[in-house]
């Protein structure tokens, strides 16, 4: 069985790590309307959703996973399926990380 | 000794001699000023509040200077602190407000140990109801008018969280009343003293309401928030009450204060433990009855769970 990840990444994207920036340090407060997530890099807070937030810890916990890596941990942690959360949402939502400076992608 | 135990020319004197220190906590603020108007002003308005010694350390030192004026108008005061003055001078019949709006400034800047809330914050039973707003949002008026029901006032304008004990801390002053508000509080409040109308300054109409005497004997005691209740005044309109989610409460709250960029992951904190004990809806009101009523029942629910 596949989880689609491998095939949808281009080959240089699939090869990519992804981090947690040197010297990001992220806070996590979670309440029943949403997670709001303190930047203590930069200051700032954001309301995130919990596949926001999950993607963080996992690349927090583990550093250095490749995007199919996070996909694979994050279905199993949030019990969704491949339908329900397809691989290329989550390459999206690592690159609006990216994008805030709360994750950083480097080659192998 | 509280300023209303001076006699006014006592008051006057010391303003335009060594200054008139005053103690509002969690400041002391010496003023001075040859001006008679402006010193007859603060001795009404501030009637309630400690005078420090002479000598004593102060906070702030302000001073309320006439200056030649610049424009047609006549003549004009500035206001100097620490020797440097931040803003251009104001008609010498506006000096009062812009010695109250002088004062916010200088507070604003030097409380950065402090998380900074744009907020009118009243207390009852030592449950404090914390309204950020922005101005003409009507938390003056309402702050003001349940304090006139016996609420305690710990400010019409700071909502001050100590970083260390996540507690309100008051910093009682006269309640600054704009435009129509004016006559709603002489009408609510016929026996609250308010100070003249200044009018045509540069935020519309203006007048002080003086705060009661317990909320300045008590203007050292902090207080715990039990309700966060963002404030929107709509003329002629029925009150509508809508409860927030702790996660929107957050957001609102952070985004309302001054200083939340610049005081970094312990404002985080102190919004956290505000929204987590806090139960916060938008009211929205057209009158001061319907806005009470909703915020005894806003506190009858208890805190969050």
């Amino acid at each position: 069985m596949t989880d689609g990840s491998d095939d949808e990444a281009t080959g240089a994207e699939s090869a990519l790590r992804w981090r947690i920036p040197a010297g990001q340090r992220l806070v996590f407060e979670d309440f029943d309307d949403g997670i709001v997530m303190f930047d203590a890099l930069v200051g700032s807070t954001h309301l995130v959703s919990v596949t926001a937030a999950e993607t963080l810890a996992i690349i927090e916990a583990t550093p250095g996973l490749t995007a199919g890596a996070i996909y694979r941990e994050l279905l199993d942690r949030i019990e969704a399926t491949e339908a329900a959360l397809p691989f290329a949402s989550i390459r999206e939502l690592l690159w609006q990380l990216e994008n805030l400076n709360l994750v950083a992608a480097a080659a192998a | 000794m509280t300023l209303g135990a001076l006699a006014a020319d006592d008051v006057a004197r010391r303003m335009a001699g060594q200054g008139l220190a005053l103690r509002l906590p969690p400041m002391t603020v010496r003023v001075r000023s040859p001006l008679a108007s402006l010193a007859a002003q603060v001795h009404a308005l501030y009637a309630d509040a400690e005078v420090a010694d002479a000598s004593a350390y102060a906070d702030i030192e302000v001073r309320m200077l006439p200056v030649r004026g610049t424009r047609a108008g006549g003549a004009q005061v500035q206001f100097v602190i620490d020797g440097a003055t931040p803003f251009d001078a104001f008609p010498v019949a506006h000096a009062l407000p812009m010695f109250e709006w002088g004062l916010n400034w200088v507070f604003t800047h030097r409380m950065n140990d402090h998380l900074m809330l744009h907020a009118a914050v009243v207390e009852r039973d030592g449950r404090a109801v914390v309204m950020p707003a922005w101005p003409g949002s009507g938390k003056s008026t309402l702050s003001a008018s349940l304090m006139c029901r016996g609420w305690r006032l710990l400010s019409d304008e700071f909502g001050i969280v100590s970083l260390a004990t996540m507690r309100l801390r008051p910093f009682v002053r006269p309640v600054g009343l704009k435009n129509a508000s004016i006559g709603v509080m002489r009408a609510y409040a016929p026996d609250a003293f308010i100070g003249p109308t200044f009018e045509g300054t540069r935020k519309g109409d203006v007048a002080h309401l003086r705060p009661s005497a317990d909320s300045v004997a008590r203007g050292a005691d902090a207080a715990e928030a039990a309700a966060i209740v963002f404030v929107d005044f709509r003329a002629g309109e029925p009150v509508e009450v809508q409860p927030l989610g702790p996660a929107t409460t957050f957001l609102k709250l952070a985004g309302n204060a001054f200083n939340y960029e610049v005081v970094g992951e312990p404002g985080f904190r102190a919004v956290n433990a505000l929204t987590r004990r806090s139960v916060a809806c938008i009211l929205r009101y057209g009158e001061l009855a319907d806005a009470h009523a909703a915020i005894d029942t806003l506190l009858a629910q208890g805190p969050r769970a």
